[in-house]
């Protein structure tokens, strides 16, 4: 059809004017008329390839996601994307044209909003094409049927998703099946200022051992309490931030349970999660020591505003703390932190002590098709994530947001190995964990966080926590959880 | 009386049903709100394993195989592919069976027209393929016939055994109520509900009093001003009310400015005194709401007869007690029962300003738990069914204490004739 129209085109032009030029000639000889009937014709030329692209079908797919302003290559690579694929479809004669209509999430509610209001619309019959999840939803809305597994959907033995980290595919997977790829990854690192570091006689070559020595598991979680004191009690910072925690509920806590010995989250072969009261115990244990014991981590940390505790982490304000990778964007733009590698160590969460290991947190999000995707717009969708996923598109969000990108070839692409951040900060990933893709995960991590907030404030200790988490999850969750 | 009841059927009593019904289901995020849903998967598979399903029909529940038959070769017809590729498949792998997909794929690739696209490949591999796994089916009649389909013969017990165990939708059940029970943390919620609703309304009742009896005293520009000042809190957006309650308690904020300046070492006093912030930040609300309406019940009582009781002599506090709060009591009783009402159903000022924290549940109130299960879970697996068991529990409460109130008041007394104004 389009050679069909090209070939109008290429020889209209002549055919057009000569007959104008006839009719000018021997109809009237009114050199007025003769002109605007020149014009006339023009203009229906001009307007030629316009209607041809206006015949084209619109397609609108609607891609929701959580993202604030350093994150909007979640969607805006998504409409990137529809350029490219709109080209691939014009080459292949075919009559869609692809409008990428996006909603973004943002704030302190985002993950709630986006969630609750993804359940209830696509119930509803409504709701986005695609959907940028947690993969922590996968099984959730798997189970629902809310959305459809992507491998029936795109190639995944093909590029650009043959490149992606085989460590990634196990997280977007659930009950046998791969619903997502994933849209980015990151890491959740422990982190040091060096100038404190030296205060307490940290030499140079010691700190740039620390990450390597840390990985060996040769400088535990106990080594981190016992800094943060130093560092506090030299008076490098206030007290209450020796070691400095994240300052609100979030995923990065259940490191501290992995780190120790048995820290296993889900039985691979049952699909059941797990829970390891000696784990356990260490996890609450150590954040106990770090308010009771060491003092070192304030009693009320927790639920405290996230922009002061940035300023503070980014301004020396803290000694050690954990965060995520994306924090380094944050740091050295908002913050305004010039020299972050003089300044900053970045290392794994160092292991909790004989029988654990030092390990990071990944929570990839993930490129989800929802059930309201059929017919033609399901391939489409599963175009245009196979094309957004390309390392050059994907590496716009990594640099943007400080994440971590998905593929192999991505960390060749310049953007990406250019930045020091996220080339050395990629490294984090190869030692990674992932939280467990179960149904029951929300009312099993509601759970253990309690326990933890009650350890922490001194409420209970961490044998009682530990033991009013057991009580209450047995009771409440029954053979859901194997707890040994 | 009939818009009455109208109105009283759509907004409460068909809301309360319903509640009452979906508290005896299952139903969450991960099982939806739509109807049946039966499919075989890897999970149903082990499932079926554990509730003692014969092991050969669960082998063939997980069996799959792409066969080149008859049935497979029609559909094939049907894709719109090259009739080259379809005449080769037809006569090369006609017969043929494979165990993978990975394994089909790999003949399709040696074809000489071999299909190129995934979109073919798979819809190939979907004409072919031979299984019950991962197929959804909305009517149990549909689940039957797809067994059939797929060779399987089950008898109709093991038909309800299968229709139940691979069913992932909501289901009937009274487990709600066994759980409630069953937690530790029942009636610590119920205590702190009881707890946060008499004190909170203590102090908004008493203070709401205070307001409008002292505002009532005060030349009329005062009052009008002083009254303005008190509704800042009802007036200003809840978000914004609480965080500055946040910036006043923070261990940099004023508070700890102040009270450092008297050597007391910065806190985060609201972590510290949850309790005492979560009362004083609702009761200011409430108390702006009662004190409007005392404030115009008290101006309402005839100046003769306080004039009269100035005259013999009463002083202010006498007059309070003697004439101004006996003939409040009916303004009383409705900021009473109204407040004691939406206290326990009202959350918003505690999520935003402990979120029920810190710790197990120390300031986890009823209608909170409540929203916490039912509409707002971190990692989003909410839970509607045991939602609607709590909001159930809730409903039960407010209607007993409803009760309770109409006749402590004695509201045929405060209804009847106005006896001053006559």
């Amino acid at each position: 059809m389009i050679s069909l129209s090209n070939k109008i085109f290429l020889v209209a032009p002549e055919a057009l004017t000569a007959l104008a030029s006839r009719l000018g000639h021997f109809r009237t000889k009114n050199v007025a008329v003769k002109q605007l009937t020149l014009a006339l014709l023009g203009a229906i030329l001009f307007a030629l390839p316009t209607a041809q692209a206006v015949q084209a079908k619109d397609m609108e797919i609607v891609v929701w996601a959580p993202a604030d302003q350093n994150e909007r290559y979640r969607f805006e690579a998504v409409a990137l994307a529809a350029n490219v694929l709109n080209e691939e479809l014009k080459i292949e004669n075919r009559d869609i044209n692809v409008i990428v209509s996006s909603r973004s999430f943002t704030g302190a509610q985002t993950w709630q909003q986006l969630k609750q209001g993804f359940s209830l619309a696509v119930e509803a019959g409504q709701g986005p094409h695609i959907i940028v999840g947690g993969h922590e939803d996968i099984p959730v809305w798997g189970s629902a049927g809310l959305i459809l597994p992507i491998e029936d959907s795109v190639d995944l033995e093909a590029w650009p998703f043959s490149d992606v980290f085989t460590s990634l595919w196990p997280i977007m997977s659930w009950n046998g099946q791969i619903w997502g790829v994933p849209q980015d990854a990151e890491s959740r690192p422990f982190f040091g200022w060096n100038p404190h570091l030296k205060a307490i006689g940290y030499s140079d070559a010691d700190i740039a051992a620390l990450p390597a020595k840390i990985k060996r598991g040769q400088y535990t979680l106990q080594n981190v309490l016992e800094d943060a004191k130093k560092i506090q009690d030299k008076g490098l910072v206030e007290k209450g931030y020796g070691f400095y925690p994240r300052a609100t509920k979030g995923g990065d806590y259940w490191q501290f349970y992995a780190v120790q010995k048995g820290g296993d989250m889900i039985d691979a072969k049952s699909g059941k999660l797990i829970l390891d009261k000696g784990a356990l115990l260490g996890y609450y244990q150590f954040f106990h020591d770090a308010v009771f014991k060491y003092e070192v981590t304030k009693k009320n940390h927790l639920g405290m505003e996230w922009d002061q505790w940035y300023n503070e982490v980014a301004n020396g304000k803290a000694g050690l703390w954990h965060g995520g990778t994306w924090h380094y964007a944050r740091y050295t733009r908002r913050e305004g932190l010039k020299d972050f590698f003089d300044k900053v160590t970045f290392s794994l969460i160092p292991s909790g002590g004989p029988g654990g290991k030092a390990t990071t947190l990944t929570h990839p999000l993930t490129y989800l098709i929802s059930r309201q995707t059929k017919g033609e717009e399901l391939e489409i969708a599963g175009r245009l994530i196979t094309i957004v996923s390309e390392p050059r598109l994907n590496t716009l969000h990594a640099i943007a947001s400080a994440h971590l990108g998905i593929s192999t070839a991505q960390t060749k692409v310049s953007q990406y190995s250019d930045d020091r951040w996220t080339a050395e900060a990629t490294e984090l990933l190869k030692s990674a964990f992932a939280l467990p893709n179960s149904i029951n995960f929300g009312k099993y991590d509601t759970l253990v966080w309690k326990g933890l907030t009650a350890a922490w404030s001194g409420d209970l200790s961490p044998e009682q926590a530990v033991d009013t988490v057991v009580k209450e999850m047995k009771a409440t969750m029954g053979d859901q959880v194997i707890i040994r | 009386m009939l818009p009455a009841s109208v109105t009283v059927t759509l907004f409460f009593v068909i809301p309360v049903m319903m509640t009452f019904v979906f508290s005896f289901t299952t139903m969450s995020s991960d099982t939806g709100i739509l109807g049946n849903r039966y499919i075989v998967t890897k999970a149903t598979i082990l499932d079926l394993t554990e509730h003692g399903i014969d092991a050969a029909l669960v082998r063939q529940l997980g069996h799959k195989v792409f066969r080149f038959n008859d049935a497979g070769l029609a559909k094939i017809r049907e894709i719109g592919l090259d009739s080259s590729l379809v005449k080769e498949i037809e006569e090369k792998l006609s017969g043929d069976e494979f165990a993978s997909e990975k394994a089909l794929f790999a003949a399709l690739k040696q074809l000489i027209n071999r299909p190129r696209s995934f979109k073919h490949r798979k819809a190939i591999s979907k004409s072919v393929v031979n299984t019950i796994t991962n197929q959804e089916f909305r009517t149990a009649a549909a689940f039957r016939a797809g067994l059939v389909a797929n060779g399987i013969k089950v008898d109709d017990a093991t038909f309800g055994q299968l229709l139940d165990l691979t069913n992932t939708s909501w289901r009937w059940t009274t487990d709600n109520y066994v759980e409630l029970l069953a937690s530790d943390f029942t009636f610590k919620i119920l205590a702190n509900t009881a707890f946060y609703v008499f004190f909170t309304l203590l102090f908004n009742v008493g203070f709401a009093l205070v307001l409008a009896l002292a505002t009532f005293y005060m030349p009329s520009g005062q009052s009008k001003f002083f009254r303005a000042v008190w509704l800042i809190p009802r007036i200003s957006p809840s978000v914004i009310y609480v965080m500055l309650w946040k910036w006043f308690t923070f261990d940099s904020g004023f508070m700890s400015y102040f009270l450092g300046s008297l050597g007391v070492e910065p806190e985060n006093w609201l972590n510290e005194f949850p309790w005492t912030f979560v009362i004083i930040v609702n009761g200011f609300v409430g108390a702006s709401m009662g004190m409007i309406i005392f404030a115009s019940a008290v101006l309402a009582i005839p100046a003769d007869v306080l004039r009269a009781a100035e005259v013999d002599g009463a002083y202010p506090m006498q007059q309070v007690r003697r004439i101004i709060l006996p003939l409040m009591a009916w303004p009383i009783l409705f900021i009473t029962s109204y407040q004691t009402l939406s206290l326990l159903t009202s959350f918003e000022y505690i999520l935003l300003l402990t979120d029920g924290g810190p710790g197990f549940f120390t300031t986890e109130t009823w209608a909170l738990n409540a929203y916490h299960t039912a509409l707002s879970n971190y990692f989003g697996n909410l839970r509607y069914g045991f939602g609607a068991t709590l909001a159930v529990v809730l409903v039960f409460f407010g209607v007993a204490l409803s009760l309770l109130y109409l006749r402590l008041f004695d509201f045929k007394k405060l209804v009847a004739e106005p006896l001053i104004e006559n």
